[in-house]
């Protein structure tokens, strides 16, 4: 049972990746992306990290997906919305060529040489209260510090966003 | 890899399926408290909020569908489900459509964890709380989509409005739920419910459940917050181009969400499924609900509505410093050792 | 019959979807036919529809959306932090109210950017 699950959840990261890879309209990529973190989400829940797979769902899907979509309906349409696509010439075709060998050839000699299993190692996950006192007592430190990159990070978004707009307020009072 | 050793014969599939519907998981998730529960409970919250209001507003309600109109949201289903499915012409017919789906199953999401007695939940999950509040951080998107995919002013509007306003009520909404997790150190809905035997955590947590509330008016987006569907404003807002099947869909998740929402807030704040033993455990956890919803739809006739901007300062200011305030609370609850009352 | 917890939810939604989709293949099929451009424009309350629906509305709450992602990841990691508070707080228990604290001044800045309307 466990392996049809995973085949599943793994088909739909990789069929919704494709899909938003090769979709026409933003949107649409931006819905494939959407599936395609659920589907990790998923994953992730097969992998026993419960709590994280939940966080994943709310702050990928509910918080990321969501400011994609926010920029592409507000961007101007002037561009237009269908991409043109060139066909690969001669050396685009046989560059890809070329890379699927070399793929091939890569991940060939990795299952032979490697020795791999299908059964997943045993699993000994940290119970959440303990995951909380290790953040609290010995990774405090780097819990701030990742508060000042995630703030230096916003904080730099946000001005560059006031200054494209400052230029554009300006370029519109001219 | 698993190989298939043999397919089954077609005898054992039919007695297989036969055991799984019979089993009582299964009719515990179609029935009660699962699906069925769900959309009963839901429709009756569309009659029950047209009784309140009318009520409110010195009229009557629905009258004539049934003993005092108690059936007018079926016959309003079976009306729906006849009309025509219009869209604009120049509107995304298969991303709304898939929306509608979509919505459907994020609104009978949550109700999955909710308990309704000891033991008696359709999924006891470890991780509940923040499953309820990982599928309610779905709905801004899909609203959204569907404002998009409407490709029309008011939807659109009425889709971005939908969309601040649900993501500046949700972080003030987590947190002020932080303390009920500091004061039980479980996420279990169930386990939640069981430590508030003695007393209801709407009494130590009363400023918590202040914030929940308000966050929760929010994220259903009613009155006093009901911005995105603005009746003078902006028609239906998100929902202005649905019609037929897919606007009952959208109505009905709304619904679903409000029956969702009154049942968390019982669950976390109102004791769940504790009561006197003469009615039985998930009676009381209706009861409850069902109180909670009804407070919400007096709210609905009693207050005008929040401007947009002022809502969302609110949201991100005010709030945020309640819930915070209310977890250094929580933080002197504890460190005074006053937390043996919630501990089993 | 001993189904784990995921397998419940996802049995639950599978009902679910097999509820819906009928209904919307019924609705489909029951409409009554007839394309007319009245019927078939957008809602605009009686007038004949101008301009394009999509448009830069809201733009200037762009800075809310970014904190609440900054502001999601805080509740994530608030979350293990409040179920492992025991009452008895370890030296360093106050820097999670520095984490706090330190995003506090983007989200002061955030609430500026999108004060001023005109700006946008």
């Amino acid at each position: 049972m466990p392996d049809i699950v995973f085949l599943t959840l793994s088909g739909l990261v990789i069929v919704s990746a494709i899909f938003a890879l090769e979709a026409r309209e933003l949107i649409y990529g931006a819905v494939g992306l959407a599936f395609s973190l659920i589907g990790v989400a998923g994953l992730f829940i097969l992998l026993g990290a419960e709590y994280l797979a939940m966080f994943q769902v709310s702050v990928y899907v509910g918080a990321v997906v969501v400011l994609i979509l926010f920029t592409i309906m507000l961007v101007r349409r002037e561009s237009g919305r269908i991409v043109e696509e060139e066909e690969p010439g001669r050396l685009g075709r046989a560059g890809i060529l070329v890379a699927g060998l070399v793929a091939l050839a890569v991940a060939g000699a990795v299952i032979l040489v490697v020795p791999m299993s299908l059964e997943a190692p045993e699993f000994h996950g940290i119970p959440l209260r303990e995951l909380g006192r290790y953040l609290a007592s010995s990774y405090a430190v780097a819990l701030v510090i990742l508060g000042i990159l995630i703030g230096a990070t916003v904080v730099g978004g946000l001005t560059l966003v006031k200054v494209e707009r400052e230029e554009t307020n300006s370029g519109a009072a001219q | 890899m698993t190989c298939l050793q043999g397919l089954p014969t077609l005898q054992e599939i039919v007695n297989l399926v036969l055991r799984i519907i019979t089993s009582r998981t299964f009719l515990e998730v179609v029935f009660f408290p699962g699906f069925l529960n769900v959309m009963l409970s839901a429709a009756f919250l569309t009659w029950l909020e047209r009784k309140v209001i009318a009520r409110v507003q010195l009229r009557i309600g629905p009258l004539y569908a049934g003993i005092s109109g108690i059936l007018q949201p079926i016959a309003d289903g079976v009306k729906l489900m006849f009309k025509e499915t219009i869209f604009p012409e120049l509107a995304d017919t298969k991303l709304l459509m898939l929306c509608a789906l979509g919505l459907m199953l994020l609104a009978f999401a949550p109700a999955v964890a909710i308990p309704f007695g000891e033991g008696f939940v359709i999924a006891n999950m470890d991780v509940g709380l923040v499953y309820v509040f990982a599928v309610l951080s779905l709905f801004p998107s899909v609203i959204l989509l569907i404002g998009w995919a409407s490709n029309s002013k008011y939807p659109f509007l009425g889709g971005l409005r939908s969309l601040f306003q649900q993501v500046a009520y949700e972080i003030p909404m987590w947190l002020s739920v932080l303390g009920i997790v500091m004061l039980t150190g479980t996420l279990n809905l169930t386990k939640i419910v069981e430590a508030q035997q003695r007393l209801w955590f709407v009494v130590p947590q009363v400023l918590g459940f202040a914030v929940f509330f308000t966050a929760a008016l929010a994220e259903l987006e009613r009155t006093p917050f009901d911005l995105p569907e603005a009746e003078t404003e902006l028609v239906m807002g998100w929902m202005t181009e649905l019609s037929g099947v897919p606007f009952m869909i959208g109505f009905l998740a709304m619904y679903t969400k409000l029956y969702v929402m009154s049942a968390l807030i019982t669950t976390l704040f109102l004791g769940g499924w504790s009561g006197p033993g003469f009615v039985p455990q998930p009676v009381w956890v209706l009861l409850k609900t069902f109180l909670v919803a009804s407070v919400i739809v007096v709210i609905r006739g009693s207050f005008p509505r929040v401007r947009v901007d002022i809502l969302l300062k609110t949201g991100w200011t005010r709030l945020l410093l309640l819930a915070l305030v209310n977890i250094l609370v929580t933080v002197a609850l504890i460190s005074f050792g006053l937390d043996w009352v919630w501990r089993i | 019959m001993g189904l784990d917890t995921w397998s419940l939810v996802t049995v639950y939604e599978i009902v679910v979807f097999l509820v819906t989709v009928p209904l919307l293949i019924f609705g489909w099929l029951m409409g009554a036919k007839g394309k007319n451009p009245i019927r078939d424009a957008p809602f605009e309350s009686g007038q004949t529809h101008l301009g394009e629906a999509r448009q830069r509305y809201m733009m200037q709450y762009y800075p809310y959306l970014i904190m609440f992602i900054v502001f999601d990841v805080v509740a994530m990691f608030l979350f293990t932090w409040g179920l492992a508070f025991s009452g008895v707080p370890l030296t360093q228990d106050y820097l999670f109210l520095v984490f706090i604290a330190v995003l506090v001044a983007p989200l002061g800045y955030a609430l500026y950017l999108s004060g001023r309307r005109e700006f946008w």
